[in-house]
């Protein structure tokens, strides 16, 4: 009994620190990330980093960008372009950044983004262009 | 880096079959010890499947019969199947890891199959696989070539 227990606080535990441990790192990466450039546009962009060995981009990730409607989004193999990635600090997949319209990034999203949290950033995104030319 | 179809339900029994398994043995000890050896046979049976799809236990149970028979319908998807036997691959290990520490130190055993159970749940629920996301690190740190 007490070694079903034991393992059981174990492993709580070992979640728990991992979950702790994945807030933390993706807070870092944001910050980091945080201002980094890419090309310009006319309107606010997300980039979207994928790859081939991501599963959570094909199930989810993709049908919640879909969802956006006429946004420009620019698909980014973070094998194949992995400078570009590693200027997001990309190290989990999907990972998606909202950009500016100036070519800053503004949001970086690691891990699935759903399309409501997108539409939030987008719209902020939309406020800050506004803003700026006003 | 070809994609193929991987059938998406396939590889939810194999998760909800390693979360079965692992919890029927973990449950099960309370009252009968001797059920722990279903862990490691999971992790033979997990491991076997890793390099010869043909003996995937839980694959071959939706292909040959929940299929056929409608109870669980198919979903493929354009993906890899590479770092999906990658995660089942390191699931076998952990078990059969688990495995040696069964009998010395049962704690740790335990814990470890916990963990495999719980990251196989993860998987099948938020569809966020842990396995994959080491095989991305691989890839991108150039230990894995991509195929």
């Amino acid at each position: 009994m007490s070694a079903q227990l034991w393992a059981l606080a174990v492993v709580s535990a070992v979640v728990l620190a991992a979950a702790g441990l994945e807030t933390f790192r993706a807070r870092r990466a944001g910050r980091l990330a945080a201002g980094a450039t890419a090309a310009a546009s006319t309107d606010p962009y997300i980039l979207y980093f994928t790859g081939d060995s991501c599963t959570v981009c094909k199930t989810h990730q993709e049908p919640a960008l879909a969802r956006l409607g006429a946004v420009r989004i620019d698909k980014v193999d973070a094998i194949a372009e992995r400078s570009l990635a590693d200027r997001f600090h990309v190290y989990t997949l999907p990972t998606t950044v909202v950009m500016a319209a100036n070519g800053q990034a503004l949001h970086v999203n690691y891990g699935y983004a759903p399309a409501p949290k997108l539409e939030r950033q987008l719209a902020e995104a939309r406020g800050t262009a506004l803003t700026a030319t006003a | 880096m070809a994609t193929q179809v991987v059938d998406h339900s396939a590889l939810k029994v194999n998760q909800t079959g390693i979360v079965a398994t692992v919890l029927v043995a973990f449950v099960g000890s309370l009252l009968f010890q001797p059920l722990l050896v279903l862990i490691p046979l999971l992790a033979i049976v997990l491991l076997l499947g890793t390099f010869a799809p043909q003996l995937a236990l839980f694959k071959q149970i939706y292909f040959q019969v929940l299929k056929p028979r409608g109870i669980v319908k198919p979903r493929p998807v354009q993906d890899r199947p590479e770092p999906h036997n990658f995660a089942q691959g390191m699931g076998g290990v952990v078990l059969a890891i688990a495995s040696v520490f069964l009998i010395p130190v049962p704690v740790i055993g335990l814990a470890l199959a916990l963990l495999v159970a719980v990251l196989a749940f993860v998987n099948a629920a938020f569809g966020y696989c842990l396995g994959c996301q080491i095989f991305y690190q691989l890839e991108r740190r150039g230990v894995l070539k991509p195929s």
